[in-house]
């Protein structure tokens, strides 16, 4: 039990530790949101002018069935390629963490060297791949020429594999950073018990790791919603997520008032998520 | 590291059912981007078609200073962001976890907004904001004049690392600390000398994350950039209309590259400083 | 960028990697890095905010070593970027390259500068029927740069005959899955009004709705829908039929001689992009001096030999070679042509009315 120290010792290292953090956030975030946020309640006039009317008709609109359902499809397609992330991160970051030192450096910039290179490229290059003529399409053409071509672009199955592809160091990394040096007599201890590696992982390494994992999904689920590029690009007539929506709203439509309500309609939600997995975790800390 | 006939018990990156899901995980990794690097051989200005073998596209590129300033900018902007980003964000995620005051969550729910925000959103605000609020003075000289954009990068990659840290952090016996401070040490020694060792994979991973989220960025670049600020994302971005010349390809390629060579010197230079010193006991 | 009109052709792969290219390459880009960064605070400059590419291989070159002024590019990839970019406030540029609707948008807003049509002795050479602008007001505020037109290009060897109506992408499954449709919610339904033999302005809500119900009923035959890219797709054999602007096709034509374009006999959309300079240009008199210098008959030939989109300035056409003055794809001719229209910018409302439509039509 963590105990408590006097506050008054605490100040100095207190405002030292969190005044910067605290500062470029209200200054470099909170300030310019609040600007959208109150867009949020306005309304558009003219071509390029908006004024703050505290109207609620914004957050109205996003409450209609064609934009919920794009949400929940979102929230979907977001879901599948975190699952999918999880199932092939946790693995490699087990490789990573537990690897030999100079291993370690090799493989953890080997997973990340590919996100070095620009978005769009890698996606035009993931579309060279499964393209109707791609190198896939090819293989499968010399192989089982009768199922070629296999129509692996321009539907949500794409999709998902780009976002899986463009997310998943963000689910490598964290879980690493949690399982590196990780008390392996705990591991050795299970193993000594006669548990099998299987059960030792699942029943003792997982719950170790479990902050990493969370904060892998966090980190990828969120910013798998918010991507457009991928289904843009990737995607077929009705692989449209919200960010799309979002962005055309900022962008073609010049209803910036609807783009901030629908943006931070994704804030609320999240915000949501975050605080009921806060409570769970305070509860399952003091238990 | 002798390969011993019989894998020890933990060595999980030698048996076989990880290994396996290491080697599917590389191979869809890097077959992209093998493509890729092999396109910038393509005989063609398109990089749909392979049309045939040139290195006519590395020619062309070494007279682009355009794209290549382009990259010199966003590498700069990404190595900043990432020193900025670090620091803030270890400090935030420490202080999230040392201290314990009312509305310690709500605080750390609150650093993790920028996560949530859509990316146009953050970029419409930022434009607004380096427009109307805050405005930034022109003609500054390079580097200056990548102010607007390095602040905003800072502001949505810190709280990857806070994130990243923190679950690090939640792993870490407080009773250390504490133990630390009783013996005598002040709290800055404390967190020094027995927090930071045991955050390093976390702030590796946390810079790591903060330098891709910051040199692939497009979107809060293209709001924040000034008038005469070239960045390498929006410049590629602005090639759909036409073609996305296989220049951008090379140039990519030999970025890959020089990153590959460094990090060879870096396990090179990390490899003989570990010779130099004494081997320490399992 | 490769000009295969120009001669000797500069196709990659004629000439060989020499080291005293390279080097000289080298040379020429560590000049270069240095200029940017020392002649800053020495040399006239000015912010040009354009397409990637959109301009010819040395005009800016040409253009500072005509006047002194330096020209720093800077590049947008669509319309809405400009238009969201220079919303809050002009950051600094002197000369924009907006499309017409786009000028129609901004001047409502009143975000560009009139222009002093005295500093652009050179507009006589544009043609007089791109000189008398609908789209603009008087006094101009913007001059064209190129024009455009909306049709489908093709790949002959999979298509029977030439695909003249708008028919074989909005309303028939002749060729399902390969099919591509631009992603623009305003140039999709506009095009549908056409299609059902209405004028593509003034679209009413009820013309809309008959669009968007066409549109789904064709969207499982429709492979995707592309952000101007699909030239691209094209080529690479994704699709065989794609909605998209005859200058893009014309590019195309170049890597692959089986591709072919046509503008629909119902009629289609007509664009120009023009040269503007917003308000609150740091240096409008030299802006005025290179939009002057890029209507120069010369310079115009060189930028129209680089990017082959078709060019309203007369001058300019008549020194470029037969292929390119002819070319049925750069100026196409025809039933087509004759039933296009100029497309209005129409307000905020009317644009949300397609953009509403159309993310239905997607999410259905």
């Amino acid at each position: 039990m963590p105990s408590r120290h006097p506050r008054a010792r605490e100040i100095g290292p207190f405002l030292a530790i969190l005044g910067p953090p605290a500062a470029w956030f209200l200054l470099f975030f909170v300030a310019p949101m609040a600007v959208v946020w109150a867009y949020s309640f306005g309304s558009n006039v003219g071509a390029a002018g908006i004024e703050i009317t505290g109207t609620f008709l914004n957050y109205a609109r996003t409450l209609e069935p064609v934009y919920l359902g794009i949400l929940a499809k979102s929230f979907g397609i977001a879901a599948i390629a975190t699952l999918a992330c999880l199932l092939l991160g946790f693995p490699v970051a087990l490789a990573i963490s537990f690897a030999p030192a100079r291993l370690r450096t090799l493989l953890l910039v080997a997973i990340m060297l590919p996100f070095w290179t620009n978005l769009l490229i890698r996606t035009y290059a993931l579309m060279a791949v499964l393209r109707d003529q791609g190198l896939v399409n090819q293989a499968v053409e010399a192989v089982a020429p009768g199922l070629a071509p296999l129509p692996l672009l321009h539907n949500n199955f794409a999709v998902i594999l780009g976002l899986v592809y463009v997310h998943l160091p963000f689910m490598v990394l964290p879980i690493y950073a949690a399982l590196d040096r990780l008390d392996r007599s705990l591991l050795e201890a299970s193993l000594d018990l006669g548990a099998s590696h299987l059960d030792t992982i699942f029943r003792i390494l997982v719950p170790l790791a479990r902050p990493g994992i969370l904060a892998g999904l966090l980190l990828t689920f969120i910013p798998a919603l918010g991507s457009y590029l991928t289904p843009d690009l990737l995607g077929g007539p009705d692989s449209q997520m919200i960010a799309n929506i979002i962005e055309r709203q900022f962008k073609r439509a010049n209803d910036w008032p609807f783009g901030a309500a629908l943006a931070f309609v994704l804030v609320y939600l999240t915000l949501f998520v975050l605080a009921a997995q806060g409570l769970l975790r305070r509860r399952g800390e003091a238990e | 590291m002798s390969d011993r006939a019989e894998v020890g018990l933990l060595d999980y990156s030698r048996r076989l059912p990880v290994r396996l899901v290491l080697l599917v995980v590389l191979l869809f990794l890097y077959l992209p981007l093998a493509v890729l690097v092999l396109f910038s051989f393509n005989d063609s200005r398109r990089t749909t078609v392979w049309k045939g073998f040139t290195t006519e596209w590395y020619a062309r590129l070494a007279g682009n200073a355009e794209l290549i300033l382009a990259l010199a900018n966003s590498l700069t902007i990404a190595l900043v962001t990432t020193l900025i980003a670090l620091l803030i964000g270890t400090l935030a995620a420490i202080g999230l976890w040392r201290f314990r005051f009312p509305g310690n969550g709500l605080v750390g729910s609150a650093f993790s907004l920028p996560i949530v925000v859509p990316e146009i959103c953050m970029g419409v605000a930022f434009l607004i904001f380096f427009a109307r609020v805050l405005r930034w003075p022109q003609g500054l000289g390079w580097p200056l004049d990548l102010g607007p954009i390095i602040i905003a990068h800072v502001a949505f990659c810190f709280p990857f690392v806070t994130v990243v840290v923190r679950a690090r952090l939640a792993s870490f016996n407080r009773d250390l600390e504490e133990a630390a401070r009783d013996l005598g040490a002040s709290p800055w020694r404390a967190l020094f000398d027995v927090v930071l060792p045991h955050l390093k994979p976390s702030l590796v991973a946390g810079a790591l994350l903060a330098f891709t989220l910051s040199l692939d960025d497009f979107v809060i670049t293209f709001f924040t950039a000034g008038p005469d600020t070239v960045t390498f994302p929006v410049k590629v971005y602005s090639m759909v209309r036409f073609s996305v010349t296989p220049e951008v390809n090379a140039i990519s390629t030999l970025l890959l590259l020089i990153t590959v060579a460094l990090t060879l010197v870096a396990l090179r230079v990390q490899a003989v400083a570990g010779d130099l010193q004494p081997r320490p006991t399992a | 960028m490769p000009s295969p009109l120009s001669s000797p052709p500069i196709l990659p792969g004629r000439r060989p990697l020499s080291r005293r290219r390279l080097l000289a390459g080298l040379g020429s880009a560590a000049v270069g890095l240095t200029l940017v960064s020392c002649g800053r605070e020495s040399t006239r400059k000015i912010n040009f905010y354009n397409w990637d590419t959109y301009i010819g291989r040395t005009t800016l070159a040409d253009f500072q070593a005509d006047s002194g002024i330096r020209v720093v590019p800077s590049y947008f990839a669509t319309n809405d970027e400009l238009f969201a970019k220079l919303k809050a406030g002009n950051p600094g540029y002197d000369v924009i390259v907006p499309s017409n609707e786009f000028v129609t948008r901004m001047n409502t807003a009143d975000m560009l500068m009139p222009l002093d049509m005295s500093a652009i002795p050179n507009f006589a050479n544009i043609a007089p029927e791109f000189q008398q602008a609908d789209y603009d007001t008087t006094p101009r505020h913007s001059v064209p740069y190129t024009w455009l037109v909306l049709g489908i290009g093709y790949r002959k060897s999979k298509v029977d005959g030439v695909p003249d109506s708008w028919k074989w992408l909005y309303d028939s499954d002749r060729y399902a899955g390969r099919i591509a449709l631009l992603t623009e919610a305003a140039d999709l339904i506009r095009i549908g009004a056409k299609y059902l033999g209405k004028s593509l302005n003034d679209v009413d809500a009820e013309t809309t709705a008959q669009v968007a119900a066409m549109l789904t009923r064709q969207k499982p035959y429709i492979k995707t829908f592309h952000e101007d890219n699909g030239q691209e797709l094209l080529l690479a054999g994704d699709i065989d039929l794609v909605l998209e602007y005859n200058g893009d096709i014309a590019q195309a034509m170049t890597d692959d001689s089986d591709i072919d374009f046509v503008v629909p006999k119902e009629g289609s959309l007509l664009n120009a992009d023009t040269l503007a300079i917003p308000n609150g240009a740091p240096e409008p008199e030299l802006a005025h001096q290179f939009i002057n210098f890029l209507l120069d008959a010369r310079v115009g030939k060189g930028i129209a030999e680089t990017i082959l989109y078709p060019t309203p300035n007369a001058a300019a056409k008549a020194l470029m070679p037969a292929s390119y003055r002819d070319n049925p794809v750069i100026f196409p001719t025809g039933p087509g042509m004759e039933n296009s229209q100029w497309g209005r910018y129409e307000g905020p409302e009317r644009q949300r009315l397609f953009e509403d439509a159309i993310t239905r039509m997607r999410a259905a």
